[in-house]
């Protein structure tokens, strides 16, 4: 067997392993934002919706994606057995695993939408929905050869694709749920709700930030020249310059170095330059990163001013970050990287490519954000409902979706303090 | 004063605090009036529940009140010396204190969350143990027993004259002296909340109830206070209020210039407070909506919150310097 054949099948896989294990610091980050009384409720659906989500692929999203069909769906390849495919040089159950771990992704993030209020029911079914309906169609425009890919769209490892989309979701299911009891007054000021652990937040920071390794260097999809080391030299430099922005532009204006908006600059700077890690050089990189640690600031604020509650700020991490990271490709994709479509306006290339990562965005931002919103409502009234009773969301998930606490003796004491 | 119940100090309370909420002197002065008509009263109901007072006796009130800095609402922070020790006289006292306490809260000043209330034998004792105590806290010099020092500090007697505290803060003056303290007391200030950032805008509360207003009492009057109440410490200063302390100052601690810079500019805040703040209670009372000032207003607090400050770090530097 050809050793470059072999060579690309481990390092994809490699890049699936630290995929998933970014499943794990999604686990730390959403329970690490988050109150106590939902912690093992958290953890333990993020586990249970990647299972739904794997098998979904299985079945019908890897071929709604990949198949062949029009530039709109693909529509062959279901229930994959795990054969090569013709174009690639890697193993074929080699590249579905590794498009399967973005998937999960992409459904992990809408589910930040949802977090300490909705019914475990609705996680059930919309994560079927969104792995049949919303996903598939967008991965396929982008990377299956669609309409978008034919344009010229670059979007390397998924901005939008995997980031976008999931916040997309997780925008129509914040409208749709409400805030969370306590989270605004009357007046319509907001309290913070701080997350009960910040060493959890920064733990799952370090582990989404090395797995992005896997999400972005592994997108080359081959070890040739080495091209995955540039790749994820630019990944470090944006997460980078993302921390630094964030924690400057938070003293700034608040006058404290905010530990959990420097966390959210690092992500946001991952997210950004997760469309261009491949198309731009390292200077863009540092760039692209820092402004995405600024305009995470902004737009956290901007959320919870407009009644958006977002607990663990995905809208602004992967949807804001998300839109600038795919349109600076417009900027800084420069000639010799610019392997799909063409250079930025940086680099002689006009305002066609920004056109391009505009339309794009919009496109698939809207398609999601209406298509998840229209599940979601229909979900609404059929279950009756999307949400938990007020009292259950009260006494906490970990209790009224399954029956005991992540901390059980914590929380034992505390409703004994109340009592 | 013939009044018979807490309810009617309350409602004189009420009708006179609208004419005198707009001048920071004669609501204060309208506070110590209030104070001691309660004092008056709880010190009646005690006399025919235990009988007289055992011995002599003065009560002082700390915090705000003991700076004469009260606000529209405020809270409760007072002590009792009492003349002799004895067990009765313990008793007696704190149930005189339990009275007054009762009586202050009827009358609208809220409970104080720290415990200093003369409910509390901490802060109602003899003459005795109070000089035992301030001298154990001296040279405990922990940051605990240096807070409660700077509480004592402020202290000031409505009610049994003045004498007995006036003797105990020149012991707690002469040992911090003598114990080379004054740059630990310097230590359990430093703690600033920021008020402007470094782009020159207000720092307002971001979250929570009073989001969008600016925390007047950390950001705007603990630079000051504290700031005077160092110097008013190392120059053996008797007077309790910011203004009356900077008054009392001489040139070797801040010159005639600087003196008047800080007391026009303390003033103005004080007014800011009375003038725009939340007073719908006590907590509120310590916000500021900045969203009603006028441009040229934001810019005037402004200017009296980088001063502040600043004014802070000059202390601080004539503080570390003679240490």
């Amino acid at each position: 067997m050809d050793t470059i054949f072999l060579m690309n099948s481990m390092w994809v896989m490699l890049g699936a392993v630290l995929v998933i294990l970014m499943i794990g610091g999604f686990i730390l980050l959403e329970t690490g934002s988050t109150r106590m009384k939902n912690a093992g409720h958290i953890a333990g659906k993020t586990i249970l919706t990647f299972g739904i989500g794997s098998i979904i692929f299985w079945a019908v999203g890897f071929g709604l994606i990949f198949g062949s069909g029009n530039s709109l769906i693909g529509f062959s390849d279901f229930f994959y057995s795990g054969y090569d495919i013709d174009s690639l040089s890697l193993s074929g159950a080699v590249f579905f695993l590794f498009q399967l771990a973005f998937a999960g992704i992409s459904l992990t993030i809408a589910f930040g939408g949802f977090a300490e209020r909705a019914k475990l029911g609705a996680y059930l079914v919309f994560a079927v929905l969104f792995s049949v309906i919303v996903y598939p169609p967008i991965a396929h425009w982008i990377w299956g050869g669609g309409w978008l890919a034919e344009h010229g769209k670059q979007d390397f490892a998924g901005s939008t694709v995997v980031h976008l989309t999931g916040a997309m979701a997780a925008l129509a299911a914040t409208i749709i749920l409400k805030p969370r009891i306590g989270k605004y007054n009357k007046d319509g000021s907001a309290n913070n709700l701080a997350g009960h652990n910040q060493v959890f937040t920064a733990l799952s920071v370090l582990l989404l930030w090395v797995g992005w390794f896997g999400f972005n260097a592994g997108s080359t999809l081959s070890v040739d020249k080495g091209f995955f080391g540039f790749v994820a030299l630019n990944t470090n430099l944006a997460a980078a310059a993302g921390t630094v922005a964030a924690m400057i532009i938070s003293w700034m204006v608040l006058g404290k170095a905010d530990v959990p908006m420097m966390l959210n600059g690092a992500l946001a700077g991952l997210v950004a330059i997760t469309a261009s890690c491949a198309f731009v050089d390292t200077w863009a990189a540092v760039l692209i990163g820092f402004i995405s640690g600024i305009l995470v600031f902004y737009s956290i604020r901007f959320f919870e001013k407009r009644k958006i509650d977002d607990p663990i700020a995905a809208l602004s991490v992967h949807g804001t970050a998300g839109v600038w990271g795919t349109l600076s490709n417009g900027f800084f994709a420069t000639k010799e990287l610019a392997t799909v479509g063409q250079p930025g306006l940086f680099y002689g290339g006009g305002l066609h490519q920004l056109g391009v990562q505009a339309i794009g965005v919009l496109a698939c931002g809207a398609f999601a954000f209406i298509v998840s919103f229209i599940l979601l409502s229909i979900m609404k009234a059929i279950m009756n409902g999307l949400r938990v009773s007020e009292e259950e969301e009260i006494i906490g998930l970990d209790m009224s979706e399954h029956g005991s606490y992540g901390y059980p003796e914590l929380m034992k004491a505390e409703q004994k303090l109340n009592a | 004063m013939g009044n018979s119940s807490y309810i009617e100090i309350r409602n004189y309370r009420d009708s006179r605090i609208g004419e005198v909420s707009r001048d920071h002197f004669r609501l204060n002065n309208l506070h110590d009036e209030i104070m001691k008509q309660v004092i008056d009263l709880a010190v009646c109901r005690t006399k025919e529940k235990y009988g007289s007072p055992p011995c002599s006796f003065s009560f002082f009130v700390m915090g705000s009140a003991g700076r004469s800095e009260q606000s529209i609402w405020s809270d409760q922070d007072h002590g009792i010396i009492y003349q002799e020790l004895t067990p009765e006289a313990q008793a007696y006292f704190l149930e005189l204190g339990m009275e007054i306490t009762a009586g202050l809260y009827q009358t609208g000043y809220d409970y104080c969350e720290g415990g200093v209330m003369s409910i509390n034998p901490m802060w109602c004792k003899s003459m005795f143990e109070w000089q035992q105590q301030l001298t154990n806290w001296i040279l405990d010099s922990s940051f605990e027993s240096i807070r409660y020092l700077l509480i004592f500090i402020d202290g000031r007697s409505i009610y049994g004259g003045n004498e007995n505290i006036e003797k105990l803060k020149s012991i707690v003056y002469q040992t911090v002296h003598k114990e080379h303290l004054i740059s630990k007391v310097l230590g359990n200030t430093l703690y600033l909340k920021k008020g402007v950032n470094i782009l020159g805008n207000l720092l307002v509360e971001t979250h929570g109830p009073y989001a969008g207003s600016f925390n007047l009492k950390e950001a705007g009057f603990f630079p000051y206070v504290n700031a005077v109440r160092l110097l008013a410490i190392k120059a053996n200063v008797t007077g309790t209020s910011t203004l009356s302390r900077l008054e009392q100052l001489n040139e070797a601690g801040l010159s005639s210039i600087e003196k008047d810079i800080y007391k026009t500019l303390f003033l103005r805040l004080l007014n800011y407070r009375l003038l725009y703040g939340n007073h719908t209670d006590y907590k509120s009372g310590h916000y500021l909506p900045i969203q009603i000032l006028s441009k040229e207003q934001n810019k005037e607090l402004k200017s009296i919150i980088k001063n502040g400050a600043a004014f802070f770090r000059l202390v601080r530097r004539l503080i570390e310097k003679d240490d």
